[in-house]
Order: structure tokens, then sequence, then C-alpha cells
């Protein structure tokens, strides 16, 4: 039961991570846009995230109840030595989500429409950096885990874990590779004619996640993190690495020739295969420390919890995912042309 | 401020707000949906009109208490990580059924709002079912592991270790049915009387009466049930507290000398110092029958708790008050409610409305009022009788900033969505 347990948080970190990348993603396309391109893409948001954004961030509540439920010990060392983070994160999500429905649901057009907008972009690419700088933090071998931590300052056991080089670049690497899930999806969405911008933001944000990831990577290996060391030594995790970069071949092939479903797979599979890069060359220490690790492992909640919990998860995804991916497939997939309609009625 | 004082607020704080949005948001979609299922059966414009106001309003409302939801399921690691280490496991079955029913209605939400003129008729009003009762089915789940805090069970305690963990059992406790029931009856009478009540105030100003008096029909008919149930419930919740936890009933009446035939106190002012309850008015017996169904039973008083395992008497005697005097007034307007429906000049007299505009605040006023009894009643624990708040809080100092900050955005983002409901009003009645 537990590698069921495993695959659901797993499954829920994915889904997040494309789904709610994407979702993040769409804001940062948005603030990079010019005026004239803002104003489209904020329609073409409205269309395709309106019936399921709130799907693609509940993934992140999934993972966090898994995790407190059956690894109990190490959700413990993140919301006490990641708190910070974690707070910003949650102020961001509660803004975006707010400004999302402000901007498309206040039932006057007025100028408070662009305290609505910024409040999305800005909200949009601060949680997402946040969010990777937790990312960040849990690798950067800077969370103390030592018994004795009460002679240490507030900033070298609250403060230092993510807000270090290293957790920074992360962050950014990740806001980008939102940005880049979020422009190959609305490449397909997009009103006729005006695929090229996403196409042009597509290949931006390509160039951004591969100048980020080598600079993080770079900064690592300088550095002589651990995280980095473990993952350049690790077969697996180089050819994952090695595939996703060859997959960008077939991407941008797919997207010349606008097939959208195929190229959101590829795009979808790279991710995939970065985190499982990511995963493979330190799992199960999913917190990498100079003193010591944590595994996921260690210290997992009793039996008779996990027996339950991978029950409720089988029976929960049974329930949800059909449906989830009905509401997908009904509104995401097949593109439904209403330009000219006003987006709230 | 102290940490801990800091993170009691802050926690104490957004469950507040969350509360609002949460019981809005869980009961909003059965208004929607009965109006919906109107329109389909009198194809009234009116009806499709009204269906399609509140869907804004469950949109919204959705949305904030679906992100507040998100900002508490962290807080309650962020700031009790101790408490979450150990209780996360033993009460995790409720949340992660939360999290499931919670995902279910997302999604229905999506259909239903993005639905219209897509979906089969039948199906598309159905979604909308399916929004409420996953709605509903969370705020049981949550509540069923508020209830664990105060009736913990499903495991064994032994050296300060959680031994023999039997996560059902736990969610299962023996508050969870007299919580859940109570909370669930309160989530209706206070929306009801709420979306009634900003009714009334557009019939009493004049502004398209046709539209608001169905509107006003359809959500107190929701609250009158729900306040005129609720005493019941309450009466179940009382003797089941008077059992399992003397001293928070204790506190709850201000109840200091273990006594038989026990006068129930209305109204009051505390002093904590001298134990004394000034200017009260005190039906004899009534404390030992409500708690015993016995006017000679022997009630607990506060004194026979040691001084550290008694929560702050006179918050959670106000409460208790301010909670069942709302409870009574709220259930004779109910009744009220269903007279007028055979008296129709009532209709047309301004007092009617204006009675009714000025009841709206109260049904949220007395929810919130009961969550202090059951929260500030439950200290110094935080696991009844197993684990102290003060045990539980995060060791990271600087608590009081997060909530500074937090108070910053929750008000904010009160006045932002008030704002925008009168936006949406101010549109509805313009529309012709």
């Amino acid at each position: 039961m537990l590698y069921v347990v495993l695959f659901f948080l797993m499954f829920s970190l994915y889904l997040y991570v494309v789904l709610g990348g994407a979702d993040y993603g769409a804001g940062i396309v948005e603030m990079f846009s010019s005026e004239e391109n803002q104003k489209i893409t904020k329609k073409t948001i409205y269309r395709v995230m309106g019936p399921v954004w709130e799907a693609n961030h509940i993934w992140i509540i999934i993972m966090i109840v898994i995790l407190w439920i059956a690894f109990p010990a190490y959700y413990n060392i993140l919301v006490v030595h990641l708190h910070i983070p974690l707070t910003i994160v949650l102020l961001g999500v509660t803004l975006r989500g707010v400004a999302f429905v402000f901007r498309h649901y206040d039932a006057i057009i007025d100028n408070s429409q662009k305290l609505y907008d910024g409040m999305f972009k800005v909200s949009s690419l601060v949680t997402p950096i946040f969010l990777g700088m937790v990312f960040g933090g849990l690798i950067s071998g800077e969370i103390q885990l030592s018994e004795n931590i009460n002679n240490l300052t507030f900033y070298e056991i609250f403060v230092k874990p993510w807000f270090n080089v290293f957790s920074v670049l992360v962050g950014l690497f990740f806001a980008a590779l939102c940005a880049f899930l979020s422009s190959v999806l609305l490449i397909g969405e997009s009103e006729e004619g005006k695929e090229n911008i996403y196409i042009r933001k597509a290949a931006i944000a390509t160039i951004v996640v591969f100048v980020m990831g080598l600079i993080t990577f770079i900064y690592g290996y300088i550095d002589n993190y651990f995280f980095v060391k473990n993952f350049i030594t690790d077969p697996y995790a180089i050819a994952a690495m090695i595939i996703s970069g060859i997959l960008l071949l077939p991407l941008w092939l797919t997207i010349k020739k606008g097939r959208r479903v195929l190229s959101r797979l590829f795009a979808g599979l790279q991710v995939f295969l970065i985190l499982l890069a990511a995963l493979i060359s330190h799992f199960p220490n999913i917190i990498i420390s100079k003193n010591g690790s944590v595994s996921l492992l260690d210290q997992i909640a009793p039996d008779s919890v996990i027996n339950v919990l991978g029950v409720s998860l089988i029976i929960g995804g049974a329930v949800i995912l059909p449906g989830l991916f009905h509401l997908l497939k009904s509104f995401k997939m097949i593109k439904i042309l209403e330009q000219n309609k006003n987006p709230s009625a | 401020m102290e940490n801990l004082d800091a993170a009691r607020l802050q926690m104490a704080f957004t469950l507040i707000f969350h509360i609002v949005f949460a019981c809005i948001g869980m009961v909003m979609p059965f208004f929607m949906v009965v109006s919906h299922y109107k329109w389909l059966k009198t194809k009234d414009q009116i009806y499709l009109t009204l269906t399609k106001a509140w869907q804004k309003g469950v949109a919204i409302f959705f949305v904030t208490g679906a992100v507040s939801g998100t900002a508490l399921s962290f807080e309650l690691g962020l700031l009790w990580p101790e408490f979450m280490k150990h209780a996360g496991p033993i009460i995790g079955m409720p949340f992660s059924l939360e999290g499931a029913a919670f995902f279910v209605e997302a999604i229905a939400l999506g259909f239903y709002l993005y639905g219209w003129n897509k979906l089969p008729e039948k199906f598309h009003w159905f979604t909308g079912v399916i929004i409420g009762l996953s709605g509903v089915a969370s705020g049981i789940l949550v509540v069923a592991a508020n209830g664990w805090m105060n009736s913990p069970s499903g495991f064994d305690y032994i050296d300060g270790q959680f031994l023999n963990i039997d996560p059902v059992q736990a969610m299962l406790n023996p508050a969870w049915f007299t919580q859940a029931l109570h909370m669930t009856l309160a989530a209706f009478t206070a929306t009801g009387f709420a979306v009634a009540g900003i009714h009334a105030f557009q019939i009493f100003k004049g502004r398209r009466v046709a539209l608001h008096t169905k509107a006003f029909k359809i959500a107190l008919t929701f609250g009158a049930i729900a306040a005129i149930l609720q005493p019941i419930s309450g009466d179940i919740s009382a003797k089941d507290i008077a059992e399992r936890q003397p001293v928070k009933l204790a506190a709850m009446e201000a109840h200091y000398n273990t006594e038989k035939g026990v006068p129930l106190y209305i109204g009051g002012i505390v002093n904590a110092e001298t134990q004394e309850v000034k200017y009260k008015i005190a039906i004899p017996g009534m404390l030992s029958f409500l708690a015993f169904g016995d006017f000679n039973a022997e009630v607990k008083g506060l004194n026979d708790f040691p001084e550290d395992e008694r929560p702050n008497v006179p918050i959670v005697h106000y409460a208790f008050q301010t909670m069942v005097g709302i409870g009574g007034v709220l259930m004779l307007a109910g009744l009220l409610y269903f007279v007028s429906l055979k008296k129709k000049k009532w209709l047309k007299s301004n007092k009617y409305w204006i009675l009714f505009v000025l009841l709206a605040p109260l049904g949220f006023i007395a929810l919130e009022a009961g969550w202090i009894v059951t929260e500030v009643g439950r200290q110094p624990w935080i696991i009844h009788k197993i684990m102290r708040t003060k045990d539980a809080v995060t060791p990271m100092p600087g608590i009081v900033f997060s909530f500074y900050t937090y108070i910053v955005v929750y008000l904010t983002l009160s006045v932002a969505v008030t704002w925008l409901m009168i936006r949406q009003i101010k549109v509805l009645n313009a529309q012709k």
C-alpha cells in the first residue's frame, strides 16, 4: 500500500507541476506580452483556464494531505524550516485566485480591472518562484537537521535554507518552466491567426528554461552542492535529462505542424523527465542537508494509516479522474471559438 | 505578543474568515439549483436571471473559500507542526476524503459554470446539485476532524506515544455527528438569513421586486427550516458536551461550584476573580435539565478542575450566550416567515422587510460565536487531555508578523468581495 500512496504523491506532484504550472505560466506569459497581446491572452486564459483552474490547484492540497498523513516527520521539517516561503506561496495562491475571479466576474468593467490584472500577473510570477525556492531549499543542503539548532540564529534556521543563490536559481528555473508549459498550451488555444504570439513565447521560454537550468547546475557544481554532484553521477538522471532535451525536436515539429495535443504531450513528457531525473538522483532522500539527509521513507505513519489512505486514494482517484478527464476533454481539448462573445456571459 | 498568542490569533482569524466564505460557498449552490429547477419547470425568465446571478456569487465564494481553505491546510502545519506530526496520520482520513469531495466540487463547478447551452439541460442542472452535495460533504468531514480534537479517539496513548492508530475510528469520533449536524444547520441558517436579508433590502428599496421576492423566498425557506431545527441539534450537543467535556459546559455557563439542580444563566457579566456572575437571569434547575434531562442532576463546576485545565471563562460564556440568544431570535423569525406566507399583506409592509434586513448578519455572528465556544472552550488543549496548545506551536519566532500580514490580506479580501457583490447587485437591478 505504501507504493500506492507514493504513487499518488508523485502523481499529484507531477500533475500540480504540469497543470498548476501551466496555470501560473499563463499569468507570466501575459505579463511579458505587449499591451495588445495582453488583452488577447487574458481572453484566451479565461476561456482555457476558466473551467479547470480550480481543479488544477487542488493537486497541491492532495500532496500536502498525503505528506502529513503518511510522512509526518518529513512534513514537520518542511513546515518548520520553510515556513516563510510557504507562507508567501499561500499569500500568492490566495491573491492570484481572487484576482482571477475578480477580473472575470466583476459585473462592472472599469479601471479596477487594471488592479486585478496587476495582482494576477505579479502573483502568477512570484508564487512559482517561491514554490521553486521551496523545492530548491529541500535539496540545497542548507536545512539544519542537527539536534542542536538552539545555538543557531534565526537567519540560519529559517531563512538561509531557501534564501540562497542555489534555491533562488531553482525558483527562477521553475517559473520559466511554468511559462514554457503555458506557452505550449496556449499555442493550440489561441484565436485564429494569433498562434505566432505563443510560438514566439514558447521559443523564448524554452531558451530561458535551458539557460536557467544550466546556470543552476554550473553554480551548484562550482559550489559543490550535494544534489548536483549526485545528479551528474547518476546515469539514469543524466539519461532522463538527455531524452528530455532530445524531445525538443519532436515538440517543435508538432508545434510547426499545428498538432496541438501531441505537442502538449511532448511538453508534459519533458517536464516528467526533468522531475524524474531530479527525484531518482536522490530518492528517497527528499531533504538533503549538510548534516545528513531525510528520507521520505523515514518514520512513515503506521501500516493501519497507510492502508486506509491507500484505499481512500484509490477510491477517490476512481471517482475523480474520470470526471476530471471528462472536464478537460469537454472544455480544454475542444477549441470553443466564441471570440466575439462577452467572456463573462 | 507571545508567539503562542500570535499563532492562536492567526489561526482564529483565518478560520473566522474561512468559515464565512466556506459556508456561503457550501449553501448558496442549493439556492442556485432550486432557482434553476424552477426555471426549467416554469421557463419564467426571472428564475434564469436569478440562477445566473447566484451562480456568480457561488463562483466568487467558492474561490475565496477554496483559497482560504488551501491557506488553512498549510497553516495547520505551519503554525502547529507538533500537533500535525502526531495528529496528521490519525485524522488524515477525513482530510483526504475532504480533498476528494472538494475535487468533485471543483469539477462539478467547472461543468456548471461553463456548461450553459453546451451540456444537456438535465445533466447541467445535476452538476449544480453535485456542487451542493460535495460542498456539504466537505464541511462535514472537516468538522469531523475538529471533532477529533474535542474527543480524541482511534488510538492508544501510551507513554507519550500514539499507538494502534485506527483512522476510521478517529474520523467517527464521538463528537463528529453532533458537531457536524449543528454546523450544517448553522451554515444553512446563517447563509439563508444573510442572502434573504440582502434581497429584502432590495425589495425595501423597491428595486426589481418580483426577482428579489423570489430570491428572498428560496433563501429564507432553507434558512428558516434550519433555524427551526437548530435548537434540537443544540440540545443534543449540550448533552454530549456535558458528558465528554464537562469543563467546557461549565465555562459556557460560568458555573463554578459543583451543585445539584443548577440554574441556567441568561446573560450576565462574569467576574473570573470573584467567580461571580452579575446581572443575569437565572432559570432554576434548567442547566441540570438541559445537560442531563433531570432538573436535579449534578453539574460539575469549574472548581472541580485544575486551574491550568480551564478555558477562558468570560469569553466562552459570552460567546455561548450570543449564540443561543441569536439562535432563539432566528428560530422565531423562521416561524414568522412561514406564517407570513399565509398573510400576504405583511409582504406589503416595509417593517417586514426591514426586520429581515436587520436579521441578515445575525446568523453568521451566532455561527462565529459557536466556533469560539468550541475552540476557546477546548483550551488549553489542542487535543483534549492529550496535547496542550502551547506544546504544539511552531518553534519559529516572529509569527506576529505573519499574523499582521494575514489580517491585512483577509480584511482587504473581505472588503473587496463585499464591494464585488454590491456591484453584481447593481448591475442585476439595472438589467431589464
